[in-house]
């Protein structure tokens, strides 16, 4: 067994999980993967089982957090060191892996694969969002983060634990946040992203929205009152 | 709107913002359930500093007091919110009865697998 876990969330990724896969047995057999299948009603479960991949086969959908969860569970289970969260319809780079990884062994909790580390942020309707909850973040924190909003992270040992048998500890920027305050130490490091190929994003403009209005609730108001009692 | 009634507003959503939080404290409450409280909460707290809101929307309605429009507001907010609530019981029943069934075929297929292997 390999230190390195990789989560792949895959909901209706039918034409993407096999590249993304196939690329990461491929390349980087020095990590271990596992798909995640949230209860897809394609055939992204069917592809996995008759290529043999690793695959956990959630029979209900449970959105993003609830899949991501039962891969960290898993990987809790198995007794790995490190987790990635890495999107199932290609946007993630493995090569940055890697450096994140060293990153990691610095001594850090948490590493954000962040597309804008030294990179400027531009400025579009989705960047607004990301500004807004950056500021959130740094208000409610302290901590500067300028990809907070990055599907890319690994998580160390003590937050696989964490976040693996807790509620409310969903792979979400308000985490992030929460997870400072604690005392996690979080890093960023700059990624590339590639735009997703195939498939629909999740996000439209009414669901962004609802997004925002849970994230700012959260990260103002929840995640204030929160109980700080991680045991590290 | 009458000082009392401010008061009690005040009050009550204050209580009622403090409960869930000390339920989100200690692991109890979904987030994303906790939201629409606290929100809810929140528009009560305006609502009782600023009554000039209340009293607008009330004459705009052409309703005798601003504590009948509060008692219909609520009404239905909350008849909205039992609705959305019932949605998600019932998808919630959908989704057991869906996990049940699968374990219990899956149970099954892996039993035959067994068998299989035995032979």
């Amino acid at each position: 067994m390999k230190e390195l876990l990789i989560v792949i969330p895959a909901y209706n990724e039918a034409p993407n999980i096999v590249r993304v896969v196939e690329n990461l047995i491929e390349h980087y057999p020095q990590y271990d993967y596992v798909v995640v299948n949230d209860g897809s009603v394609d055939k992204t479960a069917a592809i996995c089982k008759e290529k043999g991949y690793h695959l956990l086969d959630l029979p209900i959908n449970l959105g993003l957090a609830g899949a991501f969860q039962a891969g960290l569970k898993y990987a809790y289970r198995r007794g790995y060191r490190y987790v990635v969260q890495y999107d199932g319809d290609g946007q993630h780079r493995a090569e940055y892996i890697e450096v994140m990884l060293k990153t990691a062994k610095e001594g850090y909790d948490v590493v954000i694969g962040s597309r804008f580390a030294q990179k400027k942020k531009p400025f579009s309707p989705r960047m607004l969002g990301s500004r807004v909850i950056s500021s959130m973040v740094r208000l409610a924190s302290g901590t500067r983060i300028q990809d907070v909003t990055s599907g890319m992270r690994l998580f160390g040992a003590r937050m696989i634990r964490i976040l693996a048998l807790n509620m409310n500890y969903g792979p979400e920027p308000d985490t992030i946040s929460y997870l400072i305050k604690c005392g996690a130490k979080v890093k960023e490091v700059q990624v590339e992203m590639d735009e997703r190929t195939a498939g629909e994003s999740y996000l439209n403009f009414a669901r962004s929205m609802v997004y925002m209005v849970q994230m700012i609730v959260s990260i103002l108001f929840i995640q204030a009152f929160r109980k700080k009692d991680l045991d590290f | 709107m009458s000082v009392v009634l401010r008061v009690v507003l005040i009050a009550a959503s204050l209580f009622t913002t403090l409960y869930i939080m000390k339920r989100i404290r200690n692991s109890k409450a979904q987030i994303e359930d906790s939201i629409f409280w606290i929100l809810l909460a929140l528009m009560l707290i305006v609502i009782s500093i600023f009554p000039g809101i209340p009293v607008a929307i009330t004459g705009l309605l052409g309703i005798m007091a601003p504590v009948n429009f509060l008692f219909l507001f609520m009404i239905f907010v909350l008849l909205v919110k039992i609705f959305s609530m019932s949605l998600k019981v019932s998808a919630l029943e959908t989704r057991l009865k869906n996990l049940t069934q699968e374990i219990a075929i899956r149970n099954k297929e892996e039993d035959e697998h067994e068998e299989n292997n035995e032979k």
